[in-house]
């Protein structure tokens, strides 16, 4: 008999809160308003700073992608048709994106204008030069391994591939995550303790309520629905609100970086389209704008249960 | 039904709010606590709403053992208790009639009931026809009316009243006294704390008489002092 908790509640009970929620929050304009800035800055604070990570680490990733290249040396002497074999085994391989074949003939022309004296070259044929493969992989985490596997292959003479760049990129990608989440962590635990102080205002005016609704029996789901479902249609509002700020910022920066791009010809800073992130930006603001109302009805209103 | 078995109450400041208390309360009983401020009289009814447990000693209310009692368990004390308080304590923003429907919306109760209880509970306390006004335009005497008939419209088998007439004049005290006289004719279990000599005097109950935190008399038929 006392085991009726929120699971067992009545429908009717569960419109009335609803209902109660809805009214508190028009009623309580003033605080709601209060609530919903401070749910819509302290996203704003949350988006930009993720936004700047989003990008930050894309460019990094495409700057890795340009760099990650694989060089397959083949053996100077390897006849034709093992070079083929290695070919298709490389292009069959699924890690492998593209998969060019570099002729002793191209790598000959390639040599001969690197060189700014054609004469250096004279007396030599492409002959004395290796067959190559250049390769760049789905997965750039998977290079090491590739290379590794890569050298093994018979016919293979050596392996060139930007080590220690892609390492020390990884390293760095790997400190912007974890920088980031754990100020992105930081950000959320100040806006649920400003946003439920902000609620606590409200909670502390409707006090004398709440101590009226425990002398008569109700329980404290009862009591608490209510204030949780005046932060969830807060944290709703807040969130919707801040993403419809949140993408005009970000397309008028798109705009004004692909300007930039065309008037210089070039763009440092490659920007995320939009549509790619914004279902996960919607996403995560209203997760995070009803996690932050939520727990902060449930922290405001837990002091003035105790009666 | 009310059952205190050498209940004391020390608060955390070391103040004493009773003192080695016992009495039993029947079912259908009306009974005045009575004494100075600072007697206990608040005490008493706070440890029969749970709203304090005992340092020491049982109190029984309902079957529910009070000084043992799970923080789940109050809701379902109290719904069998109805509570007026001198200060009405209504919801400034609900209607009469909505108040008093507030507290069946509590206990969950059928909308079909409601309809039918609220009308009844105002009818009792002669408000039917203020049912649609808000508290502030109300008379103290008929905001407490009021707080009545949201104690009484989920049939309490207990009724208690903190200085019910506190902040009411005499002939509008009366008129309550008189209410709780015929809610106890209809077989609730009516308490009421109080320090209104007169009132006390004049209903000839039952008197439990406290000072410092002691039971100084308890005497069916009483007065106020009991000397005579």
């Amino acid at each position: 008999m006392f085991k009726r908790g929120i699971i067992q509640m009545k429908l009717r009970t569960i419109k009335y809160m609803v209902r109660e929620g809805f009214s508190n929050t028009y009623k309580n304009l003033l605080m709601t308003l209060a609530s919903l800035t401070m749910v819509i800055s302290s996203l704003l604070i949350f988006g930009v700073f993720l936004m700047v990570t989003v990008i930050l680490s894309f460019n990094l990733r495409q700057m890795e992608k340009q760099i990650a290249e694989i060089v397959i040396w083949l053996e100077k002497d390897i006849a034709p048709l093992e070079a083929d074999d290695i070919e298709l085994r490389l292009k069959n391989d699924v890690r492998v994106l593209e998969c060019n074949r570099i002729t002793k003939e191209q790598a000959f022309a390639e040599l001969n204008e690197a060189l700014e004296d054609p004469s250096l070259l004279e007396g030599y044929t492409p002959e004395f030069l290796s067959e190559s493969f250049r390769l760049r992989l789905k997965d750039v985490n998977q290079i090491a391994e590739f290379a590794d596997e890569a050298a093994d292959i018979t016919g293979v003479e050596d392996i060139d591939f930007p080590k220690d760049f892609l390492e020390r990129l990884a390293l760095i990608l790997k400190w912007i995550n974890a920088g980031s989440m754990f100020i992105l962590a930081l950000l959320l635990i100040i806006s649920v303790s400003i946003i439920s102080n902000t609620i606590k205002l409200t909670v502390y005016a409707r006090r004398k309520e709440i101590g009226i609704m425990k002398y008569i029996g109700a329980n404290d789901w009862f009591i608490r629905w209510p204030f949780i479902i005046e932060g969830i249609i807060i944290g709703l509002v807040g969130s919707v609100i801040s993403f419809v700020i949140t993408s005009y910022l970000y397309n008028a920066l798109e705009s004004y970086v692909s300007s930039e791009a065309v008037v210089s010809g070039m763009s440092l800073i490659r920007m995320v389209p939009l549509k790619d992130i914004g279902g996960q930006i919607l996403f995560v603001y209203i997760i995070i704008g009803v996690v932050m109302g939520v727990v902060g009805s449930i922290i405001s209103v837990r002091k003035h249960l105790n009666v | 039904m009310i059952e205190f078995k050498a209940v004391t109450k020390r608060y955390s400041n070391g103040a004493i709010g009773l003192q080695d208390a016992s009495f039993t309360i029947q079912k259908g009983e009306f009974v005045f606590v009575v004494g100075p401020s600072g007697s206990g009289k608040s005490t008493l009814l706070k440890l029969i709403l749970h709203e304090e447990v005992p340092t020491e000693g049982e109190v029984y209310v309902n079957g529910f053992s009070i000084h043992n009692m799970r923080r789940s368990e109050i809701p379902y004390l109290r719904r069998g208790l109805g509570v007026v308080f001198q200060d009405f304590r209504l919801l400034p923003n609900k209607t009469v009639y909505d108040n008093v429907a507030f507290a069946m919306q509590i206990v969950e109760a059928q909308p079909k009931e409601i309809r039918r209880h609220v009308p009844v509970a105002l009818a009792l306390v002669g408000l039917s026809k203020k049912a649609k006004v808000y508290p502030d335009q109300l008379s103290g005497g008929e905001q407490q009316r009021v707080s009545l008939a949201r104690a009484l419209v989920n049939n309490p088998s207990i009724l208690l009243a903190d200085e019910p007439t506190g902040n009411l004049d005499p002939a509008i005290s009366r008129e309550i006294m008189y209410l709780l006289d015929e809610i106890n004719q209809r077989g609730t279990t009516v308490i009421v704390a109080t320090h209104e000599k007169s009132i006390v005097d004049d209903m000839e109950k039952r008197v439990i008489s406290l000072d410092y935190g002691r039971i100084v008399h308890d005497v069916q038929k009483g007065n106020y002092t009991n000397e005579a």
